[in-house]
């Protein structure tokens, strides 16, 4: 068996035997899930029936069931859900349909606190309410733990997936947010800009140095103005960070102006007793961009 | 850090403190507040405005319970830094104010106490 190719995209991915020997399911497990599969299946849509009468009940309902089309469907597929896992053939086509559940529950935004008390209601109804009381006590219980084990093993696996989509989600977003709060334009042919406002810490840092080295690839500039007017404070450590980002860029052949140096600035960064060395700074985003403009070559001419 | 820095800034402009001072101030704080997360984890930061007979000012105190300094010498020391940066921040912050104070014990916290009279 290839597991590898096997194995979802988003999650760790574990395939099915590693599965089975991590939730302690044997072969036996799956026969008395069968087993009880032949009592169990006639009744599914019934289960499900009072399945809904309970989650009418609950506060998310509406938000996900407004549509009654949409309901009927989510039906169809829950019967499937069980049919399947009263089949209990635990392979690797079964643990992506599993996997596919916490998928479309995440997307749909439910909490895991619904999920969790539905399968909770799911496993009463099955090992409890509509047990026909056909089978000997002890019979009962083994079937009873084996359902459990894959009962768990099939939540695991919605969850895992569940929680992957939310975090690529959050990256998503903080990437977003990233992208907003590095927002480095052209100003001109060759010429960059950022403005960089608040608080510099080294993760900001990092982002700003980031969004402009990928900038200068891209458009091959060969001057970015990186405007720190709206910097609350420029400490040792933002200055640090400064004189790094100016050496990056100069490796990438664009050479770096930093602007909104204002007197107040310039006397602490000297007074600190930091080197600046050869960074160029200027007080103004115009007196940056003037130099620019007679770096790239540009002459400006009013008539 | 940010609330602390916006803080001083304000009250040093209250004070009636001009734009270059309260840039030093508003520097100094920062320095501080940078070492106290980077070196100590947690601390806290008291602004104070103070008088004296001399005429009225502003103190800072910044305070953690952290590992503390067991070279003050150095540490004190331009250039002298154990987290591979600048290691301007405290004899800066000494620079860019009028008084400044140190206390430290090895495995028993730092605080700094620094002035800065109109
Ligand atoms: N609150 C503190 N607790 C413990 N150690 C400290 C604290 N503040 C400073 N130190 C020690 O003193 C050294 C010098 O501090 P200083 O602020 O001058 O430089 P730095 O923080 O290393 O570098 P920079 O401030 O230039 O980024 C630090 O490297 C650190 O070892
Ligand atoms: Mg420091």
């Amino acid at each position: 068996m290839d597991s590898a190719t096997n194995r979802t995209n988003m999650c760790s991915g574990l395939g099915a035997d590693e599965l089975m020997t991590l939730y302690r399911i044997d072969e036996g497990d799956l026969q008395r899930i069968r087993e009880y599969g032949k009592i169990m299946a006639p009744k599914l849509g019934e289960m499900i029936e009072e399945f809904y009468i309970w989650l009418r009940q609950q506060p998310e309902y509406a938000r996900f069931f407004s549509d009654p089309d949409k309901e009927a469907s989510v039906r169809k597929l829950q019967h499937i859900f069980w049919r399947h896992f009263f089949e209990a053939e635990v392979d690797d086509e079964y643990i992506r349909s599993r996997r596919s559940v916490g998928e479309a529950h995440a997307r749909i935004g439910l909490s895991l606190q619904s999920y969790f008390a539905a399968v909770n209601h799911f496993l009463v109804m099955i090992n409890d309410t509509y047990y026909d009381g056909s089978q000997g006590g002890p019979q009962h219980g083994a079937t009873v733990s084996s359902v459990s084990k894959l009962v768990h093993l099939d939540t695991s696996l919605a969850v895992e997936t569940f929680s992957a989509l939310i975090n690529r989600q959050l990256s998503e977003q903080s990437r977003a947010m990233m992208e907003m709060s590095t927002p480095v334009t052209a100003l001109w042919n060759d010429i960059l800009m950022l403005p960089v406002v608040g608080i510099i810490d080294s993760r900001r840092a990092q982002d700003v140095m980031t969004a402009m080295l990928s900038r200068i690839a891209e458009t091959r500039s060969t001057v970015i103005i990186l405007d720190i007017s709206g910097v609350a404070v420029v400490d040792t450590a933002v200055a640090n960070h400064l004189i790094k980002i100016t050496k990056a860029t100069s490796l990438m052949g664009c050479e770096c102006i930093i602007s909104g140096v204002s007197p107040a600035i310039a006397q602490t960064i000297v007074e600190l007793g930091i080197d600046v060395g050869n960074v160029k700074t200027t007080a103004t985003l115009q007196d940056a961009l003037t130099q620019a403009f007679r770096q790239t070559g540009i002459v400006l001419s009013s008539q | 850090m940010a609330v602390a820095i916006m803080r001083a800034r304000q009250q040093c402009q209250e004070a009636g403190f001009d734009v270059s001072t309260s840039c030093r101030v508003a520097t100094a704080v920062s320095e501080l507040a940078r070492n106290i997360v980077k070196y100590a984890g947690q601390g806290e930061i008291i602004l104070l405005r103070v008088s004296a007979p001399r005429g009225a000012g502003i103190e800072i105190r910044a305070q953690d319970q952290g590992p503390g300094i067991t070279d003050i010498e150095k540490a004190m020391e331009d250039r002298y830094s154990t987290g591979r940066t600048l290691g301007l921040g405290l004899p800066g912050v000494r620079r860019l104010m009028d008084d400044f104070d140190i206390k430290t014990e090895p495995g028993a916290g730092t605080r700094v106490t620094i002035r800065k009279w109109l």
